[in-house]
């Protein structure tokens, strides 16, 4: 036979699952057409959210890394993006005239940073949404990996830093705009006009979709078996001759410039980006999209990302205790649900799946 | 027997080189000596079968080797190398295949894919990336998994196997490496009569084309397959030679044999 392992076709995306995508990806098209503004601005950010998700999910779902710190990458990406949206302000609209932000001013500021002056240009900007997140975490994943720290001491190490970076945030005042954050930036502009909120939908929309498609491109290959036999029995593949540290290092940081990409897109949709991002709730959020969509899903922390902030959305409308609402839907799932929203669908819908070798029981086919 | 004695005689002479060599081997757990002054030459295509009580080393000793504990002092050479303390990976790919006391398998990947993993070649990240499945590659997984008799169950899951066919899915992703040094550690821990004969008949077919280090309790199995014995007692060699050597040797009798089990087979 000429597929010599009849049935085993690694990279097989079925056509049943192809159709699914297909009208998934056609709703998301046509919503933004149906929404007044405030849902078509309340969706583009829960796209953003997702995808913040699916990149916590080759972290925890696939290497079994738990992080909260995925807060962190998202949030440093923003402020690269919060930087050079404010800088391009025009001196007409910036509230003390000059190049100089408003709250250098008040921080008695005369001249602007070094550090942070090349963020005016598109290119370095666009560059450093992804750079100084992947950078923060090729060197923090360097000496935890390396150093061969491992299950919750990680997950500590990640909160410490949330916390860590929350209050050198507020207290960089001068740098940072302390706890208010960057506020009143300009809109994104294409070829000198400002992106308008659908024009925005659809870049968010692209963005989801390309983080979905990597991650999916990524762990159906060997590089998704190894991670998930990190995940399992780290110790065991290392003897086959894989270098472990390697690989977690390798995902954390991709991990992380995806973080970071969608905060660089999240700050031209909410105008404004604050150390509430780096802080452990944002990170415990992130945390929980992952866990309540399903981990080593993809799909899931997209989904579970789109649905908790509709839930939340109206149940803030009906009652002013509307966290104690997520608080009990959140031990429904973890209680009743262990796996996962995905986990109540059949399998095939799961992009994950896909990685998983079919389970033939079919020795004949095989022995061709 | 005597054939047997014959071949290893021209290898102490030094005719041959060792594929590895351990020289005055120390391993030490917070002060207390797991292995002292350990040496051992393992040549060309023979079995050797390590035996000793509980808590002797012998396990301690296939870690050693692979870098799981860390060398206190002495060398462990690989063709010449010394390998003494680099990382495990490393000691993988120069060609050094461990099978551990428990199977030590990936339950959640099917067979097949288990042995993907182990399949010698690149282990980088872009390689793991871009990999294919080529034919070749499955030819090579079907053929392991035909020399331990896992073919029908290639794409089920591990954790659906019996035991006994767990230990045989370590030892073909050992296989699949195509190391230059099989160690198994137990490879018949927990196997009933039949599948323990069976994988002594694998692990012969093993030892035409690489050299076997063996840690085994049950003596039938030893006789099945052994070609040279190593006892090992309270982290020291006590003795080696044939079955026979040993067997009749005063200190492993004290020691070892003198236990009701290995009365019975002796």
């Amino acid at each position: 036979m000429a597929n010599a392992v009849m049935g085993y076709k690694q990279s097989s995306f079925p056509t049943k699952l192809a159709a699914i995508s297909g009208i998934a990806l056609l709703i998301f098209i046509i919503l933004p057409f149906v929404f007044g503004d405030f849902q078509l601005s309340l969706m583009s950010k829960l796209l953003l959210f997702g995808s913040l998700g699916i990149s916590l999910d080759l972290v925890w779902g696939f290497t079994g890394i738990l992080s909260f710190a995925h807060g962190v990458f998202f949030t440093l990406g923003g402020y690269a993006s919060a930087y050079y949206l404010k800088l391009n302000l025009s001196a007409a609209s910036n509230t003390y005239g000059g190049e100089l932000p408003d709250f250098m001013v008040w921080n008695g500021l005369e001249t602007l940073p070094w550090f942070i002056a090349p963020l005016k240009y598109f290119p370095i900007a666009l560059v450093a949404t992804v750079a100084v997140p992947a950078l923060f975490a090729y060197i923090l994943g360097y000496f935890i990996f390396r150093s061969k720290v491992s299950g919750v001491y990680i997950t500590i190490i990640t909160l410490a830093i949330s916390s860590a970076l929350t209050t050198f945030f507020v207290s960089q005042q001068a740098y940072t705009g302390g706890t208010n954050g960057i506020t009143d930036v300009s809109k994104l502009s294409f070829l000198g006009s400002p992106i308008p909120p659908i024009g925005l939908y659809f870049l968010i929309l692209a963005f989801t979709v390309f983080v979905l498609a990597l991650s999916w491109w990524l762990t159906q290959s060997n590089l998704g078996l190894i991670l998930r036999s990190i995940n399992e029995n780290e110790k065991r593949i290392a003897f086959l001759g894989y270098d472990v540290a390697q690989f977690k290092i390798f995902i954390w940081t991709l991990s992380a410039a995806l973080a970071g990409m969608a905060g660089g897109l999240f700050v031209p949709l909410n105008q404004f980006i604050s150390p509430v991002y780096l802080a452990v709730a944002f990170g415990t959020q992130v945390v929980i999209w992952v866990a309540i969509g399903g981990r080593g899903t993809l799909v899931g922390p997209l989904l579970a990302a789109i649905l908790l902030g509709q839930v939340q959305n109206y149940a803030e409308k009906v009652t002013q205790d509307w966290q104690l609402v997520i608080g009990i839907l959140l031990l429904v799932v973890v209680l009743f649900i262990p796996n996962g929203l995905m986990s109540l669908l059949p399998k095939q819908l799961s992009l994950a799946n896909l990685s998983k070798p079919k389970l033939l029981k079919t020795p004949d086919a095989v022995k061709n | 027997m005597e054939a047997v004695l014959s071949v290893r005689d021209t290898k102490m002479d030094g005719k041959m080189e060792s594929v590895l060599s351990i020289k005055d081997l120390n391993v030490v757990f917070s002060g207390f000596k797991a292995l002292s002054g350990v040496s051992l030459d393992v040549y060309d295509g023979e079995i050797v079968t390590i035996i000793g009580p509980n808590g002797a080393g012998k396990s301690t000793l296939l870690d050693a080797i692979v870098s799981k504990s860390p060398v206190f002092s002495g060398h462990i050479y690989y063709q010449g190398k010394d390998i003494t303390n680099n990382s495990p990976h490393d000691i993988a790919r120069m060609g050094i295949g461990r099978k551990f006391q428990n199977p030590n398998v990936y339950n959640e990947l099917s067979v097949f894919d288990n042995i993907l993993l182990a399949l010698k070649g690149t282990h980088g990240i872009w390689a793991s990336i871009t990999a294919k499945l080529t034919k070749e590659k499955k030819g090579k997984i079907f053929d392991v998994l035909s020399r331990t008799g896992l073919v029908d169950q290639a794409f089920e899951l591990v954790s659906s196997l019996s035991h006994g066919q767990k230990q045989w899915v370590e030892i073909a992703m050992v296989l699949a490496q195509d190391p230059s040094i099989v160690l198994l550690d137990e490879p018949t821990a927990g196997m009933t009569a039949d599948e323990t004969y069976m994988t002594g008949e694998i692990i012969k077919s093993i030892s035409k084309s690489h050299s076997v280090v063996v840690i085994e309790h049950d003596m039938e199995f030893v006789k099945q397959i052994a070609e040279r014995i190593v006892v090992l007692h309270q982290g020291q060699v006590l003795a080696e030679g044939s079955v026979e050597e040993v067997q009749s040797n005063p200190k492993v009798i004290e020691v070892y044999l003198g236990h009701e089990t290995i009365k019975a087979t002796a």
